[in-house]
């Protein structure tokens, strides 16, 4: 939605007309709020903007950001010209397109059916309980995966073997076929509760005169959603659309990290696991800036122009 | 005609429920999984496998040994000052940051929002923020753990948004007896934003609670000063590639090992034990504010 709905409100009386420093006076209160928010963000989010020139050096600490020697685009060459920098990328846009066909559509629906159900005990347990996995780290995910999926009695395995005494282990985690399941899987499992809140909130807005007629006409339940639920729930979607288009390149390194094994580490490196582990893992710092900073301005672009493109077809943006 | 249509609706409604519910406990088995393992004696999981839906020999020696044994204590203690350091002065810091945004009076108000703005927009990335701690020299102190995580861009605007359907009328009246800014914040708008302090206190404090991150990367050899997440990860990441011969004997910090020198308790009880530990104080928070962080959860979301 447009900036504009966030109207401040506040005014300090009668400064309209004074003079420029004179209103800058009155406010000084004002401006000591905002004073250390000002330092804190030019130190820890400006200041590594500036760093953003080891991209173009060759970094030595000894010798600091402006010391280091100038090297051009050496680095931007190198991972241009580097097979693992494009399976890395690869496996970004793969995971980042698997995620939105198929964990993005997940609340839309489970907030249909949360919908249906009417306001009472069960549908509060059932919503607390969705929002459960939100609350927890993917190091405790990762942790629960393992209980139930390793080969080592994980509960799968045991169940399979109590069946089947002659049944092999399988290292469900450590295998590639299944490795992308268990993203979509363990997204879903943690995020589509959460992901309910705001299709619900648009939900609870629809007049219900609209579903009152609908029934007079003799309309059926799936008939109802098929016709006015969705039609106005999509302005919402659209705008998790455009949110998720934008963050394309964006796709949740923690959970990869985590649930990765050594069998599947090449399937789930992407562009932020390849950064973190070239830069602070390899200490090969100016060529993962590089590559870091490929990315923020890919990101930057995107964002802006899947807004401006969505503003231009639909009117919906988000700046 | 009308017997037939009413009979299919049901049945859907009767799937809709059932899927809800399957969902449910899809959702709480593997929490609940978790807690049974840490009830039950390692050795005994050990030997006749995980395949359990009840302790079988149940126990609280996991969590005696969780809590006595020094680097999961020490990193508990870590979590939970920093968790209050972060979330209070997080809480004070970006509230003031939003309530002065809300002045409309203010000089340069567009170009001062642009400049918190555009940090969500674009940023310098991992490396040259490692490049930062470094040079501040705060990279593996404790500091590393507070200072890059008192101020967010989102949870000023969520702030944002709450003061700004606070009616500036009541601050008028105090305004015009000489009542100074600090006063109007502090006695009359801070009292009033109860639901929204609530809702980012607990956005904050999950988040920090949660942070593995910080720890792994940028606190290096001093397992003293690392939260628990951290360690629960470092924990974790060994029994992932250990053999399951191996696994059960050591419990090894970075860089130190320990053997757990109890009858019952493994690795993986500890481990099963500690997550517990860590994961109960938000488990038992968060369905109290839920009115709260439902609301919160959508200004971010529209802004965001």
């Amino acid at each position: 939605m447009k900036q504009g709905n966030a109207v401040p409100a506040r005014y300090l009386p009668a400064v309209k007309k004074l003079p420029l420093w004179k209103r800058i006076l009155k406010h000084r209160a004002i401006y000591l709020f905002i004073l250390p928010a000002f330092v804190w963000f030019l130190i820890f989010c400006y200041y590594p903007m500036y760093g953003l020139l080891l991209a173009f050096k060759d970094y030595k600490f000894s010798r600091g950001i402006l010391g280091s020697a100038w090297v051009g685009l050496k680095w931007f060459r190198r991972f241009s010209f580097d097979p693992a920098f494009w399976n890395v990328v690869r496996n970004t846009l793969k995971i980042s397109v698997m995620k939105l066909m198929l964990t993005f559509p997940v609340p839309i629906i489970l907030a249909l059916m949360m919908n249906a159900v009417p306001n009472g005990a069960y549908k509060r347990i059932v919503q607390t309980v969705s929002y459960m996995p939100h609350f927890i780290s993917w190091v405790v995910v990762a942790a629960m995966l393992q209980k139930l999926f390793s080969p080592y009695g994980g509960l799968v395995n045991s169940v399979r073997q109590a069946i089947d005494p002659g049944a092999v282990a399988v290292h469900y985690l450590g295998e590639g076929r299944y490795f992308y399941w268990f993203v979509i899987l363990s997204d879903i499992w943690k995020g589509c509760g959460w992901g309910t809140i705001i299709y619900l909130a648009s939900l609870s807005g629809i007049d219900p005169a609209l579903y009152e007629a609908a029934t007079i006409d003799g309309a059926r339940p799936m008939q109802m959603i098929v016709r006015i639920t969705l039609p106005l729930l999509y302005p919402t979607i659209a705008l998790m659309l455009i949110m998720n288009l934008g963050n394309i390149l964006n796709v949740g390194y923690e959970q990869l990290l985590q649930i990765q094994t050594s069998q599947t580490q090449h399937l789930a490196e992407v562009i932020d696991t390849y950064v973190i582990r070239t830069g602070l893992t390899s200490g090969s710092h100016s060529y993962a800036t590089a590559i870091g900073l490929m990315k923020s301005a890919i990101t930057l672009v995107l964002v802006v122009a899947v807004n401006k493109i969505s503003d231009r077809l639909t009117g919906i943006s988000l700046f | 005609m009308i017997g037939k249509k009413r009979t299919r609706d049901y049945i859907a409604k009767g799937i809709n429920y059932f899927l809800l519910t399957m969902l449910a406990l899809s959702i709480i088995f593997p929490f609940y999984y978790i807690v049974v393992l840490s009830f039950n004696e390692g050795q005994d999981t050990l030997m006749y496998g995980n395949l359990m839906l009840w302790p079988r020999k149940a126990t609280v020696e996991n969590y005696t040994n969780a809590f006595t044994y020094r680097t999961m204590a020490t990193s508990l203690g870590i979590t939970v000052s920093r968790t209050l350091i972060v979330t209070l002065s997080g809480l004070l810091l970006q509230s003031m940051l939003a309530y002065a945004l809300t002045f409309k009076t203010l000089p340069g108000r567009g170009w001062i929002s642009m400049f918190f703005y555009f940090t969500t927009l674009f940023g310098g990335g991992l490396i040259p923020t490692y490049v930062l701690y470094r040079q501040m020299k705060i990279l593996s102190t404790y500091w590393v753990l507070i200072l890059p995580s008192l101020y967010s861009v989102w949870n000023t605007f969520i702030f944002r948004t709450f003061f700004n359907g606070i009616p500036d009328s009541i601050a008028e009246s105090a305004r015009i007896d000489g009542a100074s800014e600090m006063k109007i914040y502090f006695r009359l708008i801070l009292p009033l934003s109860k639901p929204v302090l609530a809702t980012i206190a607990l956005y904050i404090g999950v988040g920090i609670w949660n942070d593995w991150f910080t720890g792994e990367y940028f606190i290096l050899m001093r397992d003293e000063i690392q939260p628990a997440a951290t360690i629960l990860n470092k924990l974790l990441a060994q029994s992932n590639f250990s053999s399951s011969a191996a696994r059960n004997e050591m419990v090894a910090g970075a860089g130190s090992s320990l053997f757990v020198n109890t009858t019952t308790t493994t690795t993986e009880s500890l481990r099963m034990a500690f997550i517990v530990i860590t994961i109960t104080p938000i488990m038992c928070v968060y369905p109290f504010l839920q009115k709260y962080f439902v609301k919160g959860a959508l200004i971010g979301s529209v802004k965001g």
